[in-house]
């Protein structure tokens, strides 16, 4: 009976229920596109990381990365690289000879990071194939070629086919220079990281560094994401002199902001729901005051507090009910619209979210996982903030209620 | 045994003690035995709500003691004073008695579904009293469809649904035309005869004073006459409207 008249009770104002309906489907709905928004960012950031800068593991000298000394290069590297291509979970990897050194041209110089690299492996590890904006790749025929990073190209005024040096130690302690040819510019989304990385093939890298057929770094890509943790152990264990780090090691930054933007998106739920709350409030309030003679007659008949809060919270809940379906539904259609065309968010500034490493284009998804939080927290907004209400019938007097 | 329902000894109340007091009701003595059939007269503000308030544990007197069936309702918390009323006291207001949301039918069942009856004793109750009342064709209509008389005619028999000691109403035929009023009478009459259900009602208006077989006048809060109790025994004639 008590869920009878709540439902009745309903439908008395239907412009008001209607009101909180809605509020209670544009609070899940707000929620849902919130969540999927920042679930999304973070992903095609983790996912830059992964795919085109960190890649999920890097094996080096356990000494390499205090300064990059080019004589610390991995011990029985070959070895290593074969073990490792045939693991299982692997999905590729490559090896890279490193060194940092000093970029010339006849206008200026900067300091740069000389990654020397196989090719054929490097555009599948870390996607620098896809990056090109201007130039063409290394070509088997020419020596001496180098990409670098579109922002180190407009800062140097260079262009595929102009002229630079190369100045670095080798591993002998020596200063050597070299003379590269630009063939290829290359754009992703961490503009930092494109001004400071040059590529170089390995094997000429190496004859510069005195350092024949050996190298400093291994990237390793998965088939999953989610067996990095045992693929990583794996290969401590395997080899136990080599640094093995995930990119959550290399980038902690980016796992940092994982979890920030995570607990971010909860404050911004929360604000929601206090929106929510004050919506709900002031309806059900207005709804038990317009009732008051109604609640005061039934107190008089002898229904128990109990019996009468259980009623309010029922219409509430029967609201919730109600709305959130709706609010799922439209934050559904919306994640979905925007998973198949792609959210644009360049109107925020292209400039601002390359520099943190953001790409510019994002495919929100529907935030199933954690759906059920939402809905949770968006339920218990509305039975806490019917509280109130219910809590002002209750101390309805019976006599005062039916005087008026 | 003793047939004494209502026992009111010396009971008042006083509002805005600290201002302007105003003696609502003063040091009012009664005792109603079951089956009686009284009328509580006296112009507005003679302090009538009042009084029937407190006897149905509404309310509470400032002095003096209230029992109800030999159970001192004075000494009743407000949670106990709950229960007390759903099970012991039928309930007429002037207006406003019934829940709109739930048909005429639902309105009875209201008051045994709190009490815990069950499903079968629920439905007979509620056709033998729409039968008694009249309207066993009114069942599911809302009381929006309802005339005021039909309306104060289902109040009556939520009032008798719970089976209470005895059935307050307080000036129940106020909004009601004369027809209505007439109709209303008839019926808490038939029931007062058939059932012996114990009737205590205010009113100021003449006509159902008539039909009470007991007359207390109330003035300013105190009691100036009672026709006093009559014996019960005796065959009662009604005076026609
Ligand atoms: N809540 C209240 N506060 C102050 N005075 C009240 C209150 N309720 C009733 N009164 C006063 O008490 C007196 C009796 O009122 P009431 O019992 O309603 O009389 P009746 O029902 O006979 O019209 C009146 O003078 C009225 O103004
Ligand atoms: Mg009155």
């Amino acid at each position: 009976m008590v869920l009878r008249m709540a439902w009745r009770n309903i439908w008395r104002n239907k412009m008001r229920s209607l009101v909180i309906m809605f509020s209670i489907a544009t609070g899940l709905l707000a929620g849902i596109a919130v969540l999927s928004l920042y679930d999304a960012m973070m992903n095609s950031r983790v996912r830059t990381v992964i795919d085109s800068e960190v890649a999920h593991i890097q094996l080096h000298h356990t000494n390499f990365k205090k300064d990059y000394d080019p004589k610390y290069v991995i011990a029985n590297g070959d070895d290593v690289l074969q073990a490792i291509k045939k693991m299982p979970q692997v999905k590729a990897a490559t090896a890279r000879s490193i060194t940092t050194g000093m970029l010339a041209t006849a206008t200026g110089s900067a300091g740069v990071t000389i990654n020397g690299i196989i090719p054929e492996e490097e555009y599948k590890v870390s996607q620098l194939k896809q990056k090109l904006t201007a130039g063409k790749l290394f070509d088997e025929n020419k020596k001496s070629q180098v990409m670098i990073g579109k922002k180190l190209a407009v800062k140097m005024k260079l262009k595929p086919g102009s002229k630079l040096v190369l100045t670095f130690t080798d591993t002998s302690g020596a200063i050597v220079s070299a003379a590269f040819r630009v063939a290829a510019i290359y754009e992703s989304a961490n503009a930092p990281l494109d001004e400071r990385n040059v590529y170089v093939r390995m094997n000429e890298l190496n004859e510069l560094l005195l350092s024949n057929a050996s190298f400093h770094e291994i990237a390793v890509l998965l088939s999953k994401d989610e067996t990095l943790k045992t693929v990583q152990q794996n290969m401590q264990q395997l080899f136990p002199s080599v640094l093995v780090e995930s990119w959550k090691d290399i980038s902690p930054e980016t796992d940092l902001m994982v979890d920030t933007v995570d607990q971010y998106s909860y404050i911004i739920m929360i604000i929601i729901m206090l929106a929510l709350a004050f919506g709900i409030i002031n309806t059900m309030l207005m709804a038990i005051l317009e009732r008051t003679r109604e609640i005061g007659m039934m107190m008089a008949l002898g229904t128990n507090r109990s019996k009468l809060f259980i009623l309010v919270l029922c219409e509430t809940l029967l609201l919730t009910l109600a709305g959130t379906p709706i609010g799922v539904l439209m934050g559904w259609l919306l994640t979905a619209y925007f998973h198949t065309k792609g959210l644009d968010l360049s109107g925020w500034g292209k400039e601002m979210m390359s520099n943190f490493g953001f790409g510019t284009m994002i495919y929100p998804e529907f935030p199933a996982e954690r759906l059920p939080a939402v809905l949770l927290i968006v339920t218990a907004t509305a039975l806490v903030s019917c509280l109130f209400p219910a809590v002002k019938a209750l101390k309805l007097q019976p006599v005062e209620a039916l005087r008026r | 045994m003793n047939n004494t329902v209502i026992d009111v000894h010396n009971i008042s109340r006083v509002y805005n003690p600290d201002t302007i007091p105003v003696y609502a009701v003063n040091n009012v003595h009664l005792h109603l035995q079951r089956g009686e059939f009284t009328a509580l007269v006296g112009p507005s503000g003679s302090g009538k709500t009042t009084l029937l308030n407190m006897i149905g544990g509404l309310d509470k007197p400032d002095a003096g003691t209230i029992i109800i069936n030999g159970m001192n309702i004075t000494e009743l918390s407000p949670r106990e004073l709950v229960d007390f009323r759903l099970h012991n006291i039928g309930f007429v207001f002037q207006s406003y008695n019934l829940i709109p949301v739930l048909t005429a039918k639902e309105n009875v069942e209201f008051i045994m579904l709190l009490q815990g009856k069950s499903k079968q004793e629920r439905d007979q109750r509620v056709q033998q009293l729409f039968k008694e009342i009249g309207m066993e064709d009114k069942l599911n209509v809302r009381p929006a469809q309802l005339s005021s008389g039909q309306q104060q005619r289902v109040a009556v028999a939520r009032a008798l649904a719970s089976k209470p000691q005895f059935i307050l109403a307080d000036e129940p035929t106020a909004n009601l035309d004369s027809k209505s009023a007439a109709n209303l009478l008839d019926i808490m009459a038939l029931l007062n005869a058939d059932e012996n259900i114990t009737f205590l009602f205010s009113t100021h208006d003449q006509r159902v004073i008539n039909r009470a077989r007991r007359v207390i006048t109330l003035v300013d809060g105190k009691i100036a006459s009672d026709t006093a109790a009559v014996d019960i025994s005796q065959p009662h004639k009604f005076e026609t409207v």
